[in-house]
């Protein structure tokens, strides 16, 4: 009975990592924004950046 | 099977043989033990009260050995220091005549086999080994135990004996045989455990509440 | 002659019969037709023979024995194997293990066709016993009956405290006997010394519940504690089944990463170096890059940076940006590299590169807006930025190896403590994680 639980769930694993696969799934965490206007082209500092209004970065050890 | 019809010397009640080579009969009614001669039963005897018992099996009860049926005519009750137990005879439906032990409800079937050079009862020990039908038999329990009683039919004379030697051997596959010291001629007997289920019995007692 | 002689009904039928306490009187009950050895009277606890008409007294007390009351009540009938059985005996046995007592009752069975079982209860375990018709044969320390092999678990002395009922044999309180366990579970062999006879059983585990429902009995039946000796394991039977699964699973995966990675194309589409020059950041820092086209479906892309750092830091805020839909993945990345020496030697930390999987990229032309930061102490470093189409991503296997490979993991360590509990209150108790034997026990 607990073998068949596995196999259905081996299975769903594969078949989710092999979707995962296809349609170019990632780990990485990127933060994704709509409707970026076309003049962000001529004018890059106008881009609203996810990070923009910090340093979050202090670098260093 | 013929069905020859007597009455019984002592009392007159209708004797019925259910099978023909029935050496002594027990009279049902007025319980004389009563064996054939050529013409007609005399009586030897007389069977005391049996002592009550717990078999489930009677005279006339049926079942099934291998692939032969079989009737119970009659039997014959032991004890020993642990009990009671019955040996029945029983009729196969080819006329062949067999016993059927019931010993607390532990049941096995065994035939008449003849052999040449069985040991005296002095001689037995246990776990001596035997070779009967290439099989090796190895003695496991000597048992002195005392006849109570008669009922049915027989294919020998018994009545009256007191106390018997019985020697039981196994084989390592379940078989087993039993070398009954009754006469002073050793018989032996050969057979299996059988499980009550496998019986199929018929025609068994019934006991109040079950 | 016998003509007016009336038929026999034939042998009278058996019957439950009602007799007196020869002791105290009360009412004795034999259900047994004949075959109980022994009887106890139900007031005064005296043990009587219940072969004698007159029920001679074999045993009896001054005091009142301790009491227990059977969880199966006398008399109550329940159909075991397929046939029915009647209670009529009952007794509460102990053994003594490093000065604790630990007891367990017994119940005596009875079928008029089929005879005595019994039926044994220890901390809310069950067993469904019966008298061994071959004996068994040793094999090693252990015992071979009927072609199985039952592994030795433990000797005691047992000694019977308390009786009730109806028993086929002279029993007696405070008898005792040589008990010896052997297990292969479910089933249990047992051999029973008293004096010098020697009695051989076998058991099968059963569950209270199935006691329950097989008495009818109301409530409910006593939870069981820790693991008994022959309690079959929920688990083992999956655990061979189970890696064997995974196994199959492992090499799918490996299937499946061979088959993706041939079919990811890993395409190079842009390819750049830049300059940062501390300067610029007091200006505006961020610029786009040219446009470039990324095909086929929906899939990754791998932005890779790379800059000589040396211990430095440098931080890329990128956002690549769909021109047509103006859909943006906006993300930022540090390129930073440190090493030294200290006390312990030589150390680093970082790396001069670094890679990033945008997920679920749409086909199109697309562009990077980069605003690059960098240690202040750094004047100025350039950078290489590469961006490669379709690439697979080898996390989401370690992810599906590790999912895979859990339960397998879960369900033998599961099996493992129930052997180690199993075994922990046997004549071989299992030794320390440190020194590791096989739970085959023999060790001792």
């Amino acid at each position: 009975m607990f073998r068949k639980f596995y196999l259905l769930y081996g299975f769903l694993t594969l078949g989710i990592a092999a979707f995962g696969q296809y349609r170019g799934w990632s780990l990485d965490s990127i933060n994704e924004l709509k409707n970026v206007p076309k003049s962000v082209r001529d004018n890059p500092g106008s881009y609203r950046s996810v990070y923009s209004g910090y340093h979050h970065y202090t670098g260093g050890k | 099977m013929s069905q020859p019809v007597v009455n019984c010397p002592n009392c007159g009640a209708k004797i019925v043989f259910r099978w023909s080579s029935s050496v002594q009969t027990v009279c049902e009614y007025c319980k004389s033990i009563l064996v054939r001669t050529d013409v007609d039963l005399k009586k030897v005897g007389q069977v005391a009260d049996l002592p009550p018992d717990s078999s489930p099996i009677q005279v006339n009860t049926e079942g099934k050995y291998g692939n032969k049926a079989f009737v119970v005519v009659g039997r014959i009750l032991y004890e020993y220091d642990q009990g009671g137990w019955n040996e029945w005879h029983v009729i196969m439906n080819d006329g062949t005549s067999a016993w059927l032990s019931d010993a607390q409800n532990e049941y096995a079937i065994s035939l008449p086999a003849k052999m040449q050079n069985l040991p005296a009862a002095s001689q037995v020990t246990v776990s001596q080994q035997f070779t009967w039908n290439s099989q090796p038999y190895t003695v496991t329990v000597i048992t002195p135990a005392h006849y109570r009683g008669v009922e049915g039919e027989l294919p020998f004379q018994y009545w009256d004996k007191t106390d018997v030697t019985f020697v039981d051997l196994r084989t390592e596959s379940g078989k087993f045989a039993t070398l009954d010291y009754s006469d002073p001629e050793p018989a032996l007997y050969l057979g299996e455990f059988v499980e009550f289920d496998d019986l199929k019995l018929k025609n068994l007692r019934s006991f109040e509440g079950w | 002659m016998g003509a007016g002689t009336p038929p026999l009904s034939g042998p009278p039928k058996p019957q439950v019969k009602a007799l007196n306490c020869p002791k105290c009187g009360a009412a004795i009950i034999l259900r047994s037709f004949g075959q109980a050895e022994t009887v106890v009277c139900e007031s005064c606890r005296s043990i009587l023979d219940a072969k004698d008409p007159n029920l001679a007294i074999l045993q009896q007390f001054e005091i009142k024995t301790s009491d227990t009351k059977p969880l199966i009540p006398l008399g109550t009938r329940g159909k075991l194997r397929g046939t029915d059985y009647e209670v009529i005996g009952f007794q509460r046995r102990s053994t003594k293990v490093e000065g604790i007592t630990y007891s367990w009752h017994e119940y005596v069975l009875f079928n008029p066709y089929k005879g005595i079982r019994y039926l044994s209860e220890y901390n809310g375990h069950w067993n469904d016993i019966s008298i061994c018709k071959q004996l068994p044969m040793a094999a090693g320390g252990g015992a071979n009956y009927l072609g199985e092999i039952y592994k030795h678990f433990q000797t005691s002395d047992a000694n019977t405290d308390f009786v009730l009922g109806e028993f086929p044999w002279q029993v007696r309180v405070g008898e005792h006997a040589v008990v010896t366990d052997f297990v292969h579970p479910p089933r249990m062999l047992s051999s029973e010394k008293m004096d010098k006879e020697v009695t051989w059983s076998i058991g099968e585990y059963m569950y209270g519940h199935e006691i329950w429902e097989i008495f009818k009995l109301p409530g409910a039946p006593p939870e069981p504690m820790g693991v008994f000796e022959n309690q079959p394991s929920p688990v083992a039977t999956n655990v061979t089944s189970i890696w064997v699964a995974f196994a199959a699973f492992a090499v799918f995966l490996l299937a499946l990463m061979a088959v993706f990675d041939m079919r990811a194309r890993k395409e190079q589409v842009f390819n750049r170096v830049y300059q940062y020059k501390h300067a610029d950041a007091k200006s505006e820092a961020s610029f786009v890059s040219d446009v470039f086209e990324l095909t086929g479906g929906t899939a990754t892309v791998e932005v890779k940076s790379y800059a000589p750092v040396d211990n430095h830091w440098i931080y890329l805020n990128y956002a690549l940006i769909n021109q047509d839909s103006g859909q943006a993945w906006d993300f930022g990345r540090e390129v930073s590299y440190y090493h030294g020496y200290d006390s312990d030697g030589s150390w680093n930390e970082g790396k001069q590169t670094d890679d990033v999987v945008i997920p679920s990229i749409p086909a199109g032309h697309y562009y990077l807006r980069i605003e690059p930061e960098a240690d202040p102490s750094l004047p100025f470093i350039p950078y290489t930025v590469e961006v490669i189409r379709d690439v697979p991503v080898y996390g989401i296997y370690g992810i599906a190896f590790v999912a895979l490979l859990l339960p397998a993991l879960i369900i033998s360590w599961r099996a493992y403590t129930f052997e180690r509990s199993r075994w922990s209150e046997s004549d071989h108790p299992p030794m320390d994680l440190s020194n590791i034997s096989s739970s085959s026990g023999d060790d001792e």
